[in-house]
């Protein structure tokens, strides 16, 4: 018995690495430009979204602010790269750490709040970032702090290893798959089983030694560390970020295809990506309009909230277990 | 002063529907500012139809109810043991079905609403005062007035509170549930359909921006922690009155919309400020 489990373990993994190997060679070579740029930035919504997953699935908080701390990400990279010489990969791990710090203490008030004051005060967080934005700009390498000059002077610089579009999406996906790596050695170590019981029930973990505040807090700082490195990644992407990509709605509607991919497993998030990014330039491609999509999305979101807890990925690996158990 | 104080009834408004709502049901309604937008859009194509005004406005507000009542009475009941998140969340899915519906049919196109009233006005101390704006200000008054009279004195008003209290023990000692829900459901989306035309007409027309005056609806219900009419009444009032006095304070124009936002995390503050415990409980 406990060999087969391994085995499944085992073969899970394969197809994780699998899945990434393919990702990685074959699909920069198969698409052409348009689908590189689109692909590119599913797979970066794919690690925001798994920062909404691990805070839903783990704790069952909703995370309604993930796309304003993306924003938050992407103009402290944005900054930085204006204001000093530092490669890339430094600048994105700043301004991941600095989108954590701050989605920490946007979080902080809510912590001892149910779970539904938690959810509001992140959509007021996302109302009020969407506010700032268009307020401040993003920096465009203008002068001063805000850095916006009507016609950009400067430019976003990408890693030196990833100049083309291609090799950047080569290297979104190794940073994302780092980033879910990341997350997931939390969920197995200690803070996992803090979580596991948290969910189970706030006053046992608080009575078995648990910081329940420490560990919730914990939580959402990971998944605002996610948010961060998307964001930065979304910079080095399009080089030049719009204020009005960032409202309170894509935050929503982010959060709402992360349910619907399913929540608590890795493939949940990268459909969530697929989703958010691909599935409205394949309708805008065939020439349907993409207004529709967003009727689709609401249908399967009352639908995985009703009938289909785990989402799309839930049903999925239900799906193949089945089929395992028929070959036996 | 005066435009805050009819925007500021527009959210009061807004909060005050949510709050019926959610007093009533457990759902804290985030399809609000779509159904107002699907309202909205409604009278505006009736209008541009040539119907008469009075025509279109029912119309608006019938919208609205069926909307509304189309979500509680078919999808609301199998969520009805669910936690309020999830209650929420689900709400945002038919959100997202009706914001999507809605941009579809019209298009981006810039439009206006016009109401009849807007054209009547009179000036007080050099300010022009449309009547819309007196509507807006005077019918938010007195439905907030008239919601809590109707919550204290009538019967179907005590069925709501009881249900806000226990929905299980009120099934237990005879209330009819749906019915008292679908009721709750239909009011909240008149007050929706109306709130959305008057959105439309002081503000702008357009589905997103009135969908997502939800979150400063809910600003506004937060101020009165969800539950008391009174103070989201206020709260809404006071919000859309500190909005529109910051536009003379140059440096903090653009940030005026934050007032909202700011004012529902400081009452979220406030209200915790007491707690220790984290037992999960049903909220």
């Amino acid at each position: 018995m406990d060999v087969i489990s391994h085995f499944r373990q085992e073969s899970r993994t394969y197809a994780a690495l699998g899945f990434v190997a393919i990702c990685v060679i074959v699909l920069p070579v198969v698409i052409d430009s348009i689908w590189v740029k689109v692909l590119t930035s599913a797979v970066i919504f794919t690690l925001a979204a798994y920062g909404i997953s691990l805070l839903y699935s783990q704790l069952g908080l909703v995370n309604l602010s993930q796309v304003a701390l993306i924003g938050v990400g992407g103009w402290i990279m944005l900054r930085l790269n204006y204001a000093v010489q530092f490669p890339f990969e430094l600048n994105l791990l700043v301004s991941a750490v600095i989108t954590a710090f701050i989605g920490m203490i946007l979080a902080l008030p809510a912590m001892r709040m149910k779970g539904l004051y938690l959810a509001l005060i992140t959509l007021m967080v996302a109302g009020g970032f969407q506010i700032i934005f268009s307020a401040i700009q993003f920096p465009n390498g203008g002068a001063g702090f805000l850095g916006v000059a009507l016609q950009s002077p400067g430019e976003m610089r990408r890693p030196l290893i990833a100049e083309s579009d291609t090799a950047y999406l080569r290297y979104s996906i190794i940073v994302v798959v780092l980033g879910v790596m990341l997350a997931a050695a939390h969920n197995r170590g200690r803070p996992g089983r803090a979580w596991a019981m948290i969910r189970k029930s706030e006053a046992n973990a608080m009575a078995a030694g648990v910081n329940v505040t420490l560990y919730k807090l914990w939580c959402f700082t990971l998944s605002g560390f996610l948010a961060g490195v998307s964001g930065g990644l979304l910079a080095g992407a399009l080089k030049i970020l719009d204020a009005k990509s960032f409202p309170a709605g894509e935050s929503i509607l982010l959060f709402a295809l992360t349910i619907v991919g399913g929540v608590g497993h890795w493939m949940g998030a990268v459909i969530a990506g697929f989703l958010y990014r691909v599935v409205p330039a394949i309708f805008n491609t065939i020439g349907i309009d993409a207004d529709l999509s967003l009727v689709i999305f609401g249908a399967a979101l009352l639908h995985a909230i009703m009938t289909a807890p785990n989402g799309i990925a839930g049903q999925l690996s239900s799906l193949f277990q089945s089929l395992g158990r028929q070959n036996k | 002063m005066i435009s805050g104080l009819a925007v500021g009834s527009l959210y009061a408004l807004g909060g005050i529907g949510l709050v019926v709502l959610r007093r009533a049901t457990g759902f804290l309604n985030f399809a609000y500012g779509a159904i107002a937008a699907a309202s909205a859009m409604i009278c505006w194509q009736f209008i541009d139809w040539g119907f008469a005004g009075p025509v279109s406005w029912l119309m608006s507000i019938l919208t609205g109810v069926i909307l509304s009542v189309f979500f509680g009475r078919y999808l609301a009941p199998s969520l009805a043991w669910r936690e309020p998140v999830v209650k929420a969340v689900a709400t945002l899915g038919f959100a997202l079905i009706i914001l999507g519906l809605v941009s579809f049919i019209w298009d981006d196109a810039a439009r206006k609403l016009v109401l009849p009233t807007d054209k009547i006005g009179f000036r007080l101390m050099e300010v022009r005062i449309t009547v819309t704006r007196i509507i807006a200000f005077g019918s938010s008054l007195l439905i907030a007035l008239g919601t809590i009279l109707y919550l204290e004195k009538t019967r179907t008003g005590l069925q709501m509170r009881a249900l806000a209290n226990n929905r299980a023990h009120s099934a237990l000692i005879g209330i009819p549930i749906l019915k008292v829900e679908t009721i709750a459901w239909a009011l909240s989306g008149a007050l929706a359909g109306f709130t959305g035309m008057l959105f439309g007409d002081l503000v702008r027309l357009d589905p997103t921006i009135i969908t997502f005056m939800v979150i400063p609806a809910i600003a506004a219900a937060i101020c009165g922690r969800l539950e008391s009419l009174f103070l989201t009444f206020i709260g809404g009032l006071s919000i859309g009155v500190a909005e529109a006095m910051l536009t003379l304070v140059k440096p903090a124009a653009p940030f005026r919309s934050l007032v909202a936002f700011v004012v529902a995390v400081l009452v979220i503050l406030w209200m915790q400020r007491k707690q220790r415990l984290v037992f999960q409980t049903e909220d």
